[in-house]
């Protein structure tokens, strides 16, 4: 996934260089959406879902 | 009244100026930045952990409104694509601050610490800074059509500038994705070591 994500950056830079305006903005959407979709993936935890509940510091609540 | 006309040229000529000298140092900075990240990982053998990759793609997403500016003309268009990809590194970087700042098992700031702070905090000042010059940017010099109308051919030091530039992003993002490929491979990324070389 980080490979598209890269690669589709790389074609959008090399594209909006040569001067092929909508095809390197068509990348770069595609750039961004998979970066959105591999940023969600990362940070997603099977146990505590998106949530961080190592930072809750309200009083007596527990880590899990 | 000739002469009040060519001062007003020359104003929105310089306010012109100021604008491409603007953007082409905030290029020159984040690839600067990424320069700095790259030498580390190669020189010191610290992997990019995949958050920190993403944190690399939104910096060159910034820099791709801002080259589209150098190669098509200015356009208020090319600063959006800029800034979406400002506010995601922004979102990344308080994301993977927050997931290393309670001390657990597993979890650490990785890498080496640039002046005592660690990439994902240096992260959240580079997005915070890269909103704040957008935005003072836009308060300073406006959306007046002078802005659009003076290409960055009428700038040839500028322009050339530019060009380098350009090319030394568009290379350091194909030696990022190759650097990528190495460390990955079409699958996950994890920060143990090159998965093609072992």
């Amino acid at each position: 996934m980080m490979v598209a994500v890269l690669a589709t950056m790389s074609l959008a830079l090399i594209c909006g260089y040569i001067g092929r305006r909508w095809l390197a903005v068509t990348l770069f959407a595609a750039s961004l959406f998979l970066s959105v979709g591999l940023f969600l993936y990362e940070i997603y935890s099977p146990e505590y879902g998106f949530r961080m509940p190592w930072i809750q510091t309200g009083t007596g609540q527990r880590l899990a | 009244m000739a002469i009040a006309g060519d001062m007003a040229v020359t104003k929105e000529r310089f306010f012109a100026l100021v604008n491409y000298v603007f953007l082409l140092l905030v290029m020159f900075v984040i690839a600067a930045i990424l320069t700095a990240a790259m030498s580390l990982q190669y020189l010191n053998g610290e992997l990019p952990c995949p958050l920190c990759l993403l944190e690399r793609v939104a910096m060159l997403g910034v820099c791709f409104g801002i080259m589209l500016n150098f190669r098509r003309g200015f356009s208020y268009q090319n600063t959006g694509f800029s800034l979406l990809f400002a506010i995601f590194l922004l979102v990344v970087s308080v994301r993977q601050t927050l997931l290393d700042i309670y001390p657990r098992p597993g979890h650490a700031y990785i890498g080496s610490a640039v002046f005592g702070i660690h990439m994902p905090v240096w992260s959240v000042i580079i997005a915070l800074s890269l909103l704040i010059s957008f935005a003072i940017k836009l308060a300073v010099l406006g959306g007046d059509e002078y802005l659009r109308s003076a290409e960055v051919t009428e700038f040839p030091a500028v322009k050339k500038t530019a060009d380098i530039l350009s090319v030394c992003v568009i290379a350091i993002c194909v030696i990022n994705l190759v650097s990528v490929v190495l460390q990955c491979g079409l699958g996950e990324c994890h920060t143990f070591g090159y998965k093609l070389l072992q």
